[in-house]
């Protein structure tokens, strides 16, 4: 047995002193695990994800990895609580290191009370509270490779913050059976290697214990993962994409969930393709989606223009990142929306909501599922990093709520009793109903030419103001079906906070913050970002002094929107930014909003 | 009878070898007897991507280059139709070329038209991938559309037709659907299309078109037979036309036939939720 490196002195707290260790119990823990690409923290992560979840916490987990496949450094975090959280903990409990970079960069966030457990396999810290085992060297002799030092790691972890063993184990033989045979069995003895390192080491054992929760009927989930179960029961069957980090997900969720439905996914040979193959599927009557970051989204853009021109409903997943250009593939941000407002050359309508929880995105995209075949219109699905990648308890999913509307879809016993179709009638709401190609009897022409009704090329000038003024009115009188923005906090409070996607999670927890130091806030989490909740925004807006509008970019360009449709209230805006990549913490938010009280 | 879209009169100049190929597709569909609304044209855009609005049937004008991925995106939602994706050599061959060449891969069961003119005629004559050296200051290599078809392994259907000769063309396009309605796969038929205003190549493609089918060694179904007896005709400066790949094996191999089987397809899918609720609880318990 290798001496463990250990160097520990009296943690801060409510502990005791080394000699007699009591555990310092925690109600919101959080650990990062760093290491190199390809050194398993990611794997390290969801084990505590799933322990924690054995437990009855709220999890919330996130990431920071590299657009590399192996090696520079990657880094993981998991918090669990008693309480409900929806962001990241602004401090680090406990920090899990494979080498010294992770240390160097884990031990910005560690609260003073906080611990460090690394490999010492290639390296040696002299820092307090830490206590080092080689584990790749402890594996590799046993099981022949080094790559399960990262379950010995988590071995010793479980020490460390007091796990049972037995659910510790379970959690293993969860994460293993469906590899099955060796993986599990490798992956049991590295566990036992790490635990039993961790055990022969005086000071280790049980110096944290992790409290209960009861928060058990709950699941572990991503936004991506939610926005692929709501395509399936909001009756989405067609599905093409192009590999993109963040929202590659979406596309292989679809791809387990979609065959046995009778539905397609296809990964197209770029996102020129994917757009315009769920344009002709959306044609053909399929309720269609394809997901995708920045760059595609630039691709994207002339067909989603077609389709609003055209008036062919399809559903496109902005899983935002940090751009311009191939920007930070792995970051997040929020800086997609001026594009989304402006979208493509001429004027056409779209919607785009903003779901904020993995719950929203279930229902959201069978919202814009419904809303683009209601209206015949590209709506997209605005989500970032965060959102999309990020793990957080949710409720389970279920079908209440859930309903498939197919408002503008004829029958072919309707079709059948009328004298003329017509793909582009004019009609009192600007609906034109539609009957795919198939439909017996009829057929049509589409085009995103101005057309006529019969969706026949046309310059005629009364008809292009006509059908101008058909399109472009949608983004008015849809408005009462665009989900409505959700209001958190003391109704009465004049201080106001605006905010969409993830950023919702670190704002919530403001607020708590906030409220117990005696400062109330309310915050509007917008759903429907355009065409401009105007009306909902006004009401907000004139019943508090000033509100901050928190967002991750540079411009503040949800602020800007916000200013451009509600000039009266522009004295009271305020701007809360970040850009660094990583999403808000609460001290940053709670900083700027106390700088200008 | 519900009075659906009437076709409108072609914009194309007197004498435009797209002409031909209009008439020979009307032809086909008719001795195929498929019904109207069976039927989409998925045009292209350019003076032949117009197609669709001087036919019966059901239309959908692509984006510049992308007819290919919108058709196989209808074909595959609702493989009951049949689809022809039309356009130009400028359409598929330059801003197309992508989606073109993973058409053979994919292997949809549609069929692709490209009438071939050698020019943009439609912005009044400059240089397409498939002009010649010297025409109009060109001085790139041309494209052949049916050689680069003819080198990717699949088992498409691949001919080239001559706006001059519409009883072959039309044999061709008929041979081309019924592949398709086989769900055996992709179909490609480059015509020979001229335009007269900006390339009027009628007399010389009547002078240099030469029928493989009509030399000894021919065999469609030998891709090895079929690169040799091509190549040798091109060096002799002459056009091959006909049918120049048919795969021997009369099976199912379409992606929709892959991906769906006997599947209705996403279009006519029953996506209410009662009709799928077994299925439904079961994927959303699957969440842990």
């Amino acid at each position: 047995m290798t001496t463990p490196a250990t160097h520990t002195t009296p943690i801060s707290g409510e502990a005791g002193p080394v000699e007699s260790p009591r555990p310092l119990e925690l109600s919101d823990l959080s650990v990062m695990i760093g290491g190199q690409g390809g050194d398993g923290t990611l794997t390290v992560s969801d084990l505590l994800g799933r322990y924690f979840r054995k437990c009855g916490l709220y999890v919330y987990t996130s990431r920071n990895v590299l657009s590399r496949i192996r090696g520079g450094h990657a880094d993981a975090s998991v918090r669990a609580s008693r309480d409900p959280i929806s962001a990241v903990k602004p401090q680090v409990d406990v920090l899990v290191a494979f080498d010294n970079e992770a240390i160097e960069m884990g031990r910005v966030e560690l609260a003073s009370h906080g611990f460090i457990l690394y490999d010492s396999t290639g390296f040696h810290t002299d820092l307090p509270n830490s206590v080092g085992f080689p584990f790749a060297t402890l594996v590799g002799g046993p099981l022949g490779q080094p790559i399960f030092k990262n379950t010995a790691a988590y071995g010793a972890l479980s020490v460390l913050l007091g796990f049972d063993p037995a659910k510790t184990r379970g959690v293993i033989e969860d994460r293993f059976k469906r590899r099955g045979g060796e993986a599990l069995e490798k992956n049991l003895k590295a566990l036992e290697i790490g635990r039993k390192a961790a055990l022969e080491s005086p000071g280790v054992a049980n110096r944290y214990a992790v409290l209960e929760g009861d928060a058990h009927d709950l699941v572990l989930t991503s936004g991506n993962q939610a926005v692929a179960l709501g395509f399936v029961v909001g009756g989405g069957r067609f599905f093409a994409g192009y590999p993109i980090t963040p929202a590659t997900e979406v596309m292989e969720y679809l791809q387990r969930y979609l065959p046995p439905l009778g539905g397609v996914v296809r990964q197209a040979e770029d996102e020129l393709a994917a757009v315009n193959m769920i344009i002709g599927a959306a044609y053909s009557g399929a309720r269609v989606m394809t997901s995708t970051s920045g760059p595609g989204l630039s691709l994207m853009t002339e067909g989603i223009g077609q389709a609003g021109t055209a008036e062919i409903p399809i559903v496109v997943a902005d899983c935002q990142r940090v751009g311009p250009s191939t920007g930070q593939p792995t970051r997040h941000e929020q800086s997609d929306l001026s594009h989304l407002a402006n979208l493509g050359h001429g004027e056409y309508p779209r919607f785009v909501i903003a779901p904020g929880t993995p719950e929203d995105c279930f229902s959201m995209t069978v919202d814009a599922l419904n809303l683009a075949e209601k209206w015949r219109v590209p709506v997209i699905l605005l989500l970032d990093q965060a959102l999309c990648q990020n793990t957080t308890t949710a409720a389970r999913f279920d079908l209440t709520g859930v309903q498939v509307q197919r408002a503008s879809r004829l029958r072919p016993e309707e079709v059948s009793a009328m004298t003329e179709y017509k793909a582009y009638r004019f009609t009192d709401d600007g609906i034109s109903p539609y009957a795919p190609p198939g439909t017996p009897g009829v057929w049509a022409e589409i085009t995103g030419n101005e057309h006529d009704e019969w969706g026949h090329v046309s310059v005629n000038m009364a008809n292009r103001v006509r059908m101008m003024k058909k399109r472009m009115e949608k983004m008015v009188r849809a408005l009462p079906d665009l989900p409505p923005a959700r209001l958190f906090g003391d109704p009465s409070a004049r201080v106001g906070l605006i905010g969409y996607g993830s950023t919702s999670g670190p704002i919530r927890e403001t607020q708590t913050i906030l409220a117990a130091r005696g400062l109330p806030t309310r915050y509007f989490q917008a759903r429907t970002l355009y065409p401009v909740p105007v009306a909902e925004l006004d009401a907000f807006l004139k019943g508090v002094d000033v509100a901050y509008v928190v967002e991750h970019n540079y411009t503040g360009q949800f602020a800007r929107l916000v200013r451009e449709h509600l000039p009266w209230h522009h004295e009271k805006l305020r701007s809360i930014l970040k850009y660094d990549g990583a999403s808000f913490r609460t001290p940053q938010i709670i900083a700027e909003i106390k700088e200008a009280a | 009878m519900v009075q659906s879209a009437k076709p409108v009169p072609p914009i194309w100049c007197p004498g435009c070898g797209d002409f031909g190929l209009l008439a020979s597709v009307k032809r086909a569909a008719a001795d195929l007897k498929i019904p109207p609304h069976d039927l989409v044209l998925v045009g292209g855009i350019g003076c032949s991507g117009s197609i669709h609005n001087f036919l019966e049937i059901n239309g959908i004008h692509a984006l510049h280059g992308r007819l290919l991925a919108q058709a196989v995106g209808v074909k595959l939602a609702n493989p009951h139709l049949t689809v022809v994706a039309a356009g130009g050599d400028g359409d598929g061959y330059a801003i197309g070329m992508g989606h073109f060449m993973h058409a053979f891969k994919k292997n949809a069961s549609i069929l692709y038209i490209v009438m071939n003119n050698e020019t943009y005629g439609l912005t009044k004559g400059q240089p397409s991938p498939t002009s010649q050296i010297g025409f109009e200051g060109n001085i790139e290599q041309p494209f052949d559309a049916v050689l680069s078809a003819l080198s990717i392994p699949a088992p498409n259907f691949i001919a080239r037709t001559f706006s001059g000769d519409p009883k072959t063309m039309t044999a061709v396009l008929e041979e081309a659907i019924r592949f398709n309605h086989e769900h055996r796969g992709f179909a490609f038929v480059e015509d020979l299309s001229p335009c007269v205003t900006y390339n009027d190549t009628y007399k010389l493609w009547r002078e240099k078109v030469l029928d493989l089918s009509k030399l000894p060694g021919y065999d469609p179904t030998n891709r090895q037979a079929m690169f040799k007896l091509y190549l040798e005709t091109v060096e002799q400066g002459k056009i091959p036309i006909g049918v120049m790949h048919r795969p021997k094996e009369v099976q199912p191999a379409g992606l929709e036939a892959k991906l769906l089987g006997d599947a209705v397809g996403p279009a006519r899918a029953d996506i209410d939720i009662a009709a799928n609720l077994p299925a439904y609880e079961k994927l959303l318990a699957s969440v842990a």
